[in-house]
């Protein structure tokens, strides 16, 4: 089984968003690994691990500027074999690059570069667009089955076993064939910190780097970002002194009791 | 008022003064059995800058000043002996510099006193690296190092002395004063930085500190082995040392801790461990080391030892999961001992450590003060330091007679303790509490030394007056 594994460079997580005149401010931030793709990375790691599943290879992929070389480096150290870059300056926190055009770059990956992978493991949704919409997306324009939201996967066959998380409680599917697309939710695994020695290893290990441009595909974002701005200020509390002066606020201040 | 000094202070304008009485509470106390004390007001600075002007006009005033972290202390740091006391709480000071592309030249980095460890291992969670020195609170650092704080990890890596390179401090006089350097060695000058390490807020303010750092560890097994006694378990622990066995962690827990421990695993249901039928004292050990070969030497050599001194149900594990699960459960053996009263929510913490040699008999003599005085009182601790604890939980409405034999357990420890050599706290600090043990663990000359040095550095007695030294 090869495994093909997305990896985003999204802000850290931790970091306190805010908005310039251009978006989100990227300047000087800390960027990290998605963690949802995170997750993903450590699932293909896993399934490779697990002899049963016979994965030959994990090919990791991301797209962005250089400094997605830092992304996959971090990818290839927790045990990814090879890295793809996909070079574009195009922002793709929504405001530049969207999910239809990364999901056509996905598949032209997957039909030009690399032919066998049997599994695209993706995180559900990446912490800056948190569109969600890459692993759907590319299940269909490859016309292969998905499941997302995975927090359960067993190999199963020739096939897949997936427990998919949802509000109202969990569904299993069944894979009977691959190839597939399964986008990874919280709960499937908790990624391993990766060691200096893998961390020295993962230098030595390909990345192959392609430009965004030359595969013939119409990156222009098909919905057009009208405005991105801070939610408003959190109005600071008050105190009140006794139940009455609660009641009274409640009742002709928020009006939420008749 | 000296509020109103600064609240005029244009420099200060954004440093928020907070008088909001729950606030208050929460700053004058840690987590220990020390009743509150809150301050008069909290402070938040930004920046050293802030701070130094803060202790000048504290100084000017002669107000005294509390430094603030996370408040997880144990021995009453924080109280506001004064009531007028100034807090100055710390946690605006959470930079973490990590260059931008996530590569560390060096094993160490400079992070804000109001970092904690575990926000500072997230961080560096990409790194490779990780801060080794693990106390069971989510402590800040700059906290850490003006307690002199260590934990599980103390035995391969050393307390957080031996972790810290350098760091940034406020005298009371404002002064803004760089102690130690990048370097991994130094004879430059006075050791500044160890004389601020468990100098609890009474010498300065630390607003910065260069931590040490290590590689995560490739490889890692956790084994746990039951013993008949302490004593059997205490000399195995010795021997191990004696074979050069770089245990990463050796913890050892009495027979009430193992009852603490197994009703803590059963009820967050993730217990995996198989122990025997009853409760007895248990070794729980972690080896790392860079291949699994490494690892398993130690952990085949370390079973027989444990053999040779009665062992039984060793056990280990190799699976990251589960041997979370097993350090998590060892970690909040406090809250777990708490457990054990109920409605218990303060407990008297002991906190002496010994000379290797002396450690079986003075964890057995307080396990039997324990047990003769009829208490609640899990004894576990570093079996590799010489360091244990005994929680010693505290229900309200207990009568004081209950009360007076906690401290009996504590105070008959100590004076154990110091007469064998040891120091009446490894790791928790002095406080207000222990002050009265110095005199004997030190004698006249070492406590003059103290004396001259604060008097020398705080001559006002500004910074957290009544702890540690009194002048």
């Amino acid at each position: 089984m090869k495994i093909l594994v997305g990896v985003k460079r999204v802000v850290d997580y931790a970091v306190k968003v805010r908005v310039g005149s251009h978006g989100v401010e990227l300047k000087n931030v800390k960027m990290s690994l998605n963690p949802f793709c995170e997750i993903a990375v450590e699932e293909a790691v896993r399934l490779k691990e697990n002899k049963g599943a016979g994965v030959s290879e994990i090919v990791a992929l991301s797209i962005g500027p250089k400094q997605c070389q830092e992304t996959l480096r971090t990818a290839l150290a927790m045990g990814c074999d090879r890295g793809i870059h996909v070079q574009t300056d195009l922002r793709g926190d929504y405001m530049e690059l969207q999910s239809d055009a990364v999901a056509k770059l996905f598949q032209k990956i997957i039909e030009e570069k690399e032919k066998d992978a049997d599994l695209v493991l993706v995180g559900k949704q990446s912490i800056d667009s948190d569109c969600g919409h890459v692993g759907p997306m590319l299940a269909g324009y490859m016309s292969w089955p998905q499941a997302t939201f995975a927090a359960k996967i067993d190999v199963e066959g020739n096939g897949l076993l997936v427990e998919r998380e949802t509000d109202q409680g969990t569904e299993t599917i069944r894979i009977p064939k691959l190839p597939a697309v399964i986008s990874c939710d919280l709960r499937l695994n908790e990624p391993r910190y990766a060691t200096l020695p893998n961390i020295m290893k993962a230098k030595k290990k390909k990345i192959d780097t392609f430009q965004a441009e030359d595969f013939g595909i119409d990156l222009e974002p098909k919905n057009k970002v009208l405005e991105v701005f801070e939610p408003p200020a959190r109005k600071e509390g008050i105190f009140v002194d006794d139940v009455n002066q609660l009641i009274d606020k409640l009742r002709n201040e928020a009006g939420v009791i008749p | 008022s000296f509020l109103d000094s600064l609240r005029s202070n244009a420099d200060l304008a954004h440093v928020q003064i907070n008088q909001n009485k729950y606030d208050l509470d929460s700053h004058g106390r840690g987590e220990g059995h020390h009743p509150c004390a809150p301050p008069s007001a909290i402070l938040v600075p930004t920046s050293a800058h802030d701070v130094s002007q803060i202790l000048s006009m504290c100084n000017k005033h002669k107000v005294p000043i509390i430094p603030f972290g996370a408040g997880t202390s144990v021995e009453g740091h924080v109280s506001a002996l004064n009531k007028e006391s100034i807090s100055l709480d710390m946690k605006k000071f959470k930079k973490v510099d990590l260059p931008i592309d996530g590569i560390l030249e060096d094993a160490c980095i400079e992070v804000g006193a109001g970092v904690t460890r575990h926000e500072l291992n997230d961080h560096l969670r990409h790194t490779g690296m990780k801060f080794m020195v693990d106390p069971g609170a989510d402590a800040s650092i700059g906290g850490m190092v003006a307690c002199g704080a260590s934990g599980t990890t103390a035995v391969k890596y050393g307390t957080m002395r031996e972790n810290i390179l350098g760091l940034e401090c406020v005298l009371p006089d404002g002064t803004i004063a760089k102690c130690g350097t990048k370097a991994l060695k130094s004879s430059a000058g006075y050791d500044l930085t160890s004389l601020m390490t468990g100098s609890e807020g009474t010498l300065g303010v630390i607003t910065k500190v260069t931590v040490k750092l290590h590689p995560i560890p490739g490889h890692v097994i956790a084994a746990i082995c039951e013993f008949d006694s302490l004593h059997e378990a205490a000399e195995a622990v010795a021997t191990m040392r004696m074979c050069s066995i770089p245990v990463e962690r050796c913890e050892l827990l009495d027979e009430s801790s193992m009852d603490a421990f197994r009703r803590y695993a059963a009820s967050s249901g993730d217990g995996k461990f198989e122990l025997g039928a009853e409760n007895k004292p248990t070794l729980f050990l972690e080896f790392t080391g860079s291949s699994e070969a490494a690892v398993r030497e130690q952990v085949t050599l370390t079973e027989s030892i444990c053999d040779d001194f009665g062992g039984s149900n060793f056990e280990f594990k190799a699976d990251e999961s589960e041997r979370k699960t097993l350090w998590k459960a060892r970690h909040n053996l406090y809250y777990a001992s708490l457990a054990l009263r109920k409605g218990a929510t303060d407990a008297v913490l002991t906190d002496a450590c010994v000379p290797l040699s002396k450690f079986a008999d003075i964890i057995t003599a307080t396990v039997k003060d324990v047990k003769d005085f009829n208490l609640v009182g899990p004894c576990f601790g570093h079996a590799g330091d010489g360091n244990f604890h005994c929680i010693l939980p505290i229900v309200e409405g207990d009568d004081d007679d209950y009360i007076a034999k906690i401290h009996k357990v504590n105070d008959n420890l100590i004076r154990r303790t110091i007469d064998v050599g040891g120091t009446c706290t490894g790791e928790h600090g002095i406080g207000y509490g222990k002050l009265k043990y110095l005199d004997s663990q030190y004698g006249e000359g070492g406590i003059k030394f103290m004396k001259e040095l604060k008097k020398g550095i705080d001559p006002n007695n500004i910074m957290n007056p009544g702890k540690v030294v009194i002048i």
